[in-house]
């Protein structure tokens, strides 16, 4: 019932007067005895950003030409020029559980490639509460490297489908499009579509830095003049609420070690947190830069060292005027083959690209440590399903980026054998997280190459 | 009390004969015709060789029933609902058997009077609702708490049960945010920054109608009341609902969309048409986009509640899409797109370039002194804080109790705060304080561990308005219990009065009877659209509205309990009575109308009730039976063992066979006939109400069949008679309502030792007719709800390491 820290300094005292960035050096009292900041400080932190893209790719025009070392960019993938030597593209992996299982299994497609994306697990067909999918790998990497910021991971996306019920696949559970990760089995992790919650969450309420400080320091006083407060009622208690009183007591605790790590964020110098976002951007790029805003500075100020982000939803219908495309995402992803439709969605699938070419420059532009936040990163992109005409999933369009703490080195085109299991590639990317596990979905060994 | 209703006889029927033979030896024994009574009834399966039900009640004591209350307590429950014995075996008369039971309770009442127990009240925590309520009364705020803080674990029915308002790391985080936020609001701190708050309307509403509380001559839309928190400009957008397309429904013709705020046009957006819908066939994307434009306004307000709405203007009464539109939910079909454009949701963004903040309610509540020199700051403050901390805190405030809201105070006003902004410091203290979140009751110092008490009048002022308003005392109920007068019967009599009348007694109708009821269900029901075509958002919240109405009528016209089974007046709106084929019934307000349907009268031909007890696409007997059982009987059945086959499905082809002889099939199966016996003829009764409430004769081709025996031994044929059979025991229906509100009133489950608690209020009712006032009054008079158990103190080294 004892507090596990080190002896504090009274930080009341010691924020007075603070101003909008600090740059207080981390006094080891400062840091509660079960976090090991100091190790982490040192150490470049591995970071990784899974992004999801639905209606897979015009493969003719993603797929580069070579396979060699020195990767020559294809048209879809143009937009990633300025970042050639940090990307790696990967090409000819399969998720084959994104497929019918067999007869009774049919369609389902759009369902199951965002279940099975980062697991690799076919998911259980059924539209009531008994959803069952895969543990995902980001959530599994949480486990092991989210454990030491405030927010294990964070989930992100674009598209609202919450008015919808009822316009999923036939025979499955909307849980299974709405997210692309699952803390257990049966536990899906909604994503955030609102850049002013996730804002929040990161940072805590509050306009400006100035505010945020404010506002910790204020929440400090008040726990303090809470447990005061609390001292003088334990008299009349009788034991029932005297536990009752205890366990409250235990909440105080926990909330000032938040507090202490949120201290911690909001005293590292140099970070720009945008501005407070007032809600969602009508614009979808801007929504879109805004998410991977709020990503970058999330791995920056190490709130969190996890993302996935859903930047569109299965079945889409979003439109593309500034794109001069009438047509919605999920009808121009059946082209049918005709070559203006090949077109049309090539040009959604290149804007795409172009959204996440943002994200490295973002990364790169961000000092971390002895490099940029680029060169701590594993950024991957991708879709669960190849052509979306015909709803296969293999060859999937697959991309991976950044130093990923110097595990990767970019500027790659590694073409494997055809059908070979995307899950490879999922258990190559925990292995670099350092979490060592055997096998994940259908995995049948590590894409050592990568 | 957690007794179930199993009315398995026992089944080994040649053991039966010979035990009815050894029962009269048994007799012999006891010289009581009560024992002989129990002896030759029922001892003949709750015997210590047989232990049906896992009861015995060979060796129990007539003599000494006190002794054996707990099993006593299920005897008394099994005789007054008559379901023991059960049907198939021997009974004697009804007199006899309310003899019996009337020889128990007369004991175990006998001894309650002399030594009662009030049991263990745990101390409790606000929930999301009484926290919400009390922030209304304390700032005058309205806000919503829903997004600000978490749902609240549920038990025994209810909601406000202490022993599961736990608190968490993520609660208290949540609560400090809360405070934060309210505390910056209600002050109108000029630091707030641009935040959009978003209304929608529920996608199956049926926008082709008036819409209560939107202007006359409009159809549809939304209309909310939203705090605006400082002077300044603020952005409204609405957004037209839209299919997966982007296609908006209406745009074949010209319309015009209005927004309003407080009750002025400040937009009006005329689109549609044939080259619109061309041009939004051509692009719907950029269509929509321009139309969210045209549907964006800035406007400049002031700080406080103003009301936003949207909606479209009625341009004829002819309703041209009738022909081709057979349902009365316009959203069926959700790629149609004809018919009238539908609000989708309509946001609030801001404040921009505030400018301070005017005279709001709030400001008004807070700052009851207004300092205009130096000098007069400190006083003023006292002055402010020391009202808020008493209403917060629930009782009068000490120096000591003033000295942390001073240093929170000085602080900020210190550190180059304004005088706003210090009350705002220690304002956000005490909302985030254990005394404002917690109920505390403090034991008396100067009586022994485990002596009872009566609660102070602090203690009881904040029972009473919980109980009957979810949230904190008033004014007059404070100074009441500080000058200790509150406990006299006549004030405490007047009070409780004084506060049925008040409007905030709603919170019975909201909290209380909406969870009783299983009324909170509704919103989450989606029937089936194939097999209600017709339903939509706007019955969904019609039957909802009326039976909170018709609840409320009861309690405010101070009517008798039983009217909720009986009365012959209801409240319907025009979409309401065509569900129910009233005629003559205009306009989307609801009116008081008279019954004159037998089968309509009371909560059981309510729709509201007759859906929540549904499946999707067809009615369930057995949910409904259960529903009666439980909430009006009190005798829950037992949960259905594992692996409990479905029902069959008609097949293609064969002759389509009803429900009933479907459910007939199940209870072949010896496990599941105990209780569907008990069940399915309640629900069977409602037959004639199909899946949302509305009159049928057949079912499925199948003519209803509402007839059969109840496990009670009376025959109905429907849901007249079902419902006579309920009144006809006004003890057992009043007496459960009883233990729902005293379990409510107490936040606890209830133990069988209540249980003469709640005979009691029946009693004194049954006096008074059981009006409404006078059976809350039984609860506010009864042990449980004035006296406490002090309880052993925790021992000092606990106390030691709960302070470090």
């Amino acid at each position: 019932m004892r507090l596990i820290t080190k002896k504090h300094i009274p930080r009341r005292a010691f924020l007075r007067g603070a101003g909008v960035t600090l740059a207080l050096p981390l006094l080891d009292s400062m840091v509660p005895a079960q976090t090991r900041l100091a190790q982490t400080a040192a150490k470049p932190q591995f970071r990784m950003g899974l992004c999801f893209m639905p209606h897979g790719a015009v493969m003719s025009n993603w797929t580069p030409p070579g396979d060699a070392a020195n990767l020559e960019l294809s048209r879809t993938l143009k937009p990633l020029e300025p970042f050639k030597k940090s990307v790696v593209v990967v090409s000819n992996l399969a998720h084959k559980n994104a497929a019918p299982a067999g007869p009774g299994d049919n369609g389902g497609d759009h369902t199951r490639s965002p279940a099975v994306f980062l697991n690799g697990v076919h998911p259980k067909r059924t539209d009531g509460a008994d959803i069952r999918a895969g543990v995902t790998i980001d959530q599994i990497a949480a486990q092991q490297i989210g454990q030491e910021t405030r927010l294990p991971s964070l989930e992100l996306a674009i598209e609202d489908y919450s008015g919808l019920v009822g316009s999923c696949d036939v025979g499955f559970s909307c849980a299974y499009m709405n997210t692309i990760s699952w803390r257990t089995p049966t536990v899906p992790m909604p994503m955030e579509i609102n850049p002013r919650v996730v804002f929040d969450r990161l940072f805590g309420d509050g306009s400006t830095a100035q505010e945020r400080l404010e506002r910790i320091e204020q929440e400090r006083s008040i726990l303090d003049a809470v447990t005061g407060q609390v001292r003088r009622l334990q008299g009349g208690l009788g034991a029932n609420d005297r536990n009752r009183v205890a366990e409250y007591l235990d909440t105080v605790r926990e909330i000032e070690r938040r507090i202490i790590l949120a201290e911690k964020q909001n005293s590292i110098s140099g970070i720009n947190v945008p501005a407070t976002p007032a809600g969602i951007p009508d614009d979808h790029q801007a929504h879109t830069k805004l998410m991977f805003d709020l990503m970058a500075v999330a791995f920056q100020a190490d709130i969190t060292r996890v993302s996935t982000f859903m930047m569109a939803r299965e079945v889409s219908y979003r439109t593309f005027p500034m794109l001069n495309i009438s047509e919605a995402f999920h009808p121009a992803s059946h082209h049918q083959n005709n070559p203006a439709r090949l077109e049309q969605l090539t040009t959604i699938n290149t804007y795409h690209v172009g959204m996440w070419a943002y994200m490295l420059e973002r990364l790169q532009s961000i000092k971390d440590g002895d490099g940029t936040l680029l060169d701590h990163t594993l950024m991957l992109y991708g879709s669960g399903m190849s052509n979306s005409n015909i709803h296969n999933h293999s060859p999937l369009p697959i991309l991976l980026a950044g130093g990923a703490a110097g595990t990767m080195q970019g500027g790659r085109h590694l073409k494997y054998p055809e059908e070979t299991p995307m899950a490879n590639l999922l258990l190559t990317i925990l292995h670099k997280a350092g979490v060592k596990q055997e096998s994940i979905g259908d995995s049948t060994g590590l894409l050592t190459e990568v | 009390m957690a007794v179930r209703l199993n009315a398995n006889p026992c089944r080994l029927l040649g053991i039966v004969a010979l035990t009815i033979l050894s029962a009269g030896l048994l007799a012999a024994q006891d010289s009581t015709s009560q024992r002989a009574l129990l002896d030759k009834y029922c001892v003949t399966c709750h015997s210590d060789k047989l232990r049906t039900g896992g009861l015995s009640l060979q060796g129990l004591d007539l003599g000494h029933i006190p002794e054996g209350a707990e099993t006593w307590e299920k005897v008394i429950r099994k005789l007054r609902v008559g379901a023991m014995p059960p049907q198939g075996m021997p009974r004697p008369d009804k007199a006899a058997l309310s003899g019996l039971a009337a020889y128990i309770e007369g004991s175990l009442d006998k001894a309650y009077e002399a030594n009662p127990n009030p049991g263990q009240a745990t101390m409790h925590r606000l929930n999301r609702a009484e926290y919400a309520n009390a922030i209304r009364d304390l700032l005058a705020l309205d806000i919503d708490s829903t997004a600000l803080l978490p749902p609240d674990d549920e038990s025994s029915g209810f909601d406000n049960i202490a022993e599961v308002l736990k608190v968490s790391p993520s609660l208290m985080e949540r609560y400090l945010s809360a405070s934060w936020n309210i505390s910056r609001e209600a002050v109108g701190d000029k630091r707030i920054a641009p935040s959009t708050a978003t209304y929608r309307v529920r996608p199956d509403l049926s926008q082709d109608q008036h819409i209560d509380g939107l202007p006359l001559g409009t159809r549809g839309g939304i209309v909310v009341e939203h705090t605006f928190p400082l002077d300044g400009e603020y952005v409204i957008k609405v957004r037209l609902w839209r299919n997966t397309f982007d296609l908006m429904r209406g745009m074949e013709d010209a319309h015009e969309i209005e927004i309003n705020f407080d009750g002025a046009r400040i937009d009006s957006v005329t689109i549609g048409g044939r080259p619109d819908f061309l041009k939004m066939a051509a692009n719907p994307g950029a269509f929509g986009a321009e139309l969210d434009q045209k549907l964006t306004v800035r406007v400049h307000a002031t700080a406080g509640p103003h009301t936003v709405a949207a909606d479209t203007v009625l341009r004829s009464h002819a309703f041209k899409d009738d022909l081709v539109k057979p349902f009365l939910r316009t959203t069926v079909d959700g790629l149609d797109i004809t018919g009238d454009p539908s609000v989708d949701r309509l946001t609030v963004e801001g404040p921009f370039n505030s400018t301070g903040v005017s005279d709001t309610p709030s400001r008004r509540r807070i700052f009851v002194c207004r300092p205009s020199t130096q000098s007069e700051e400190l006083p003023c403050a006292k002055k402010i804080l020391g009202a808020l901390a008493r209403n917060a805190y629930r009782r009068p405030v000490a120096d000591n109790d003033l000295e942390p809201l001073l240093s929170f105070y000085q602080r900020r006003r210190n550190d180059n705060g304004s005088f706003d902004a210090g009350i705002e410091s220690a304002l956000q203290f005490i909302l985030a304080s254990p005394e404002f979140l917690f109920r505390f009751e403090d034991d008396p110092a100067d009586i022994p561990a485990g002596a009872r008490y009566r609660i102070n009048d602090l203690a009881l002022a904040s029972r009473l308005s919980f109980f009957l308003w979810s949230t904190i005392p008033d004014g007059e109920l404070l100074n009441l219990a500080s000058q200790k007068k509150l406990h006299e019967p006549a004030v405490l009599e007047h009070q409780v009065k004084r506060m049925l009348a008040d409007p905030k007694s709603d919170a019975l109708t909201e909290n209380f009877a909406e969870q009783w009821l299983f009324l909170r269900n509704l919103k989450s029901v989606a029937p089936n659209l194939d097999t209600f075509p017709d339903f939509d958002d706007n019955l969904r919240q019609a039957m909802k509205e009326e039976t909170e109405l018709f609840f409320r009528s009861i309690l405010r016209e101070d009517r008798s309990v039983l009217d909720l089974l009986n009365a012959d007046y209801t409240f319907v709106n025009e979409r309401l009575a065509r569900h129910y084929g009233i005629p003559g019934i205009y306009g989307s307000q609801f009116r008081r109308v008279h019954v004159t349907d037998e089968a309509r009268r009371g909560l059981l031909g309510q729709a509201s009730i007759l859906t929540v007890t549904s499946y999707p696409a067809r009615t369930s007997p057995v949910q409904r039976g259960k529903w009666i059982l439980t909430n009006l009987l009190g005798v829950p059945p037992q949960p259905p063992p594992p692996n409990v086959p479905e029902l069959k499905e008609n097949g293609e082809g064969s002759k389509p066979l009803s429900l009933r002889e479907r459910m007939e099939l199940h209870r072949a199966n010896a496990v599941c006939a105990g209780c569907h016996k008990v069940m399915d003829p309640i629900g069977f009764a409602l037959e004639n109400f199909d899946g949302i409430g509305q009159w049928r004769k057949d079912d499925d081709g199948a003519k209803i069949d509402a007839s059969g025996v109840l496990f009670e031994g009376s025959r109905v044929d429907g849901p007249v008679a079902l419902r006579k059979m309920l009144a006809s025991r006004p003890d057992v229906f009043v007496g459960v309502m009883m233990e729902k509100l005293l379990t409510y009133a107490l936040g606890r489950g209830l133990e069988y030792y209540d249980m003469p608690a709640v005979r009691k209020t029946v009693q004194d009712g049954a006096a008074n007719n059981f009006r409404f006032s006078s059976m809350i009054l039984g609860v506010v008079n009864s042990p449980s709800f004035q006296m406490k158990v002090k309880k052993a103190s925790a021992s000092a080294t606990v106390a030691a390491e709960l302070l470090h």
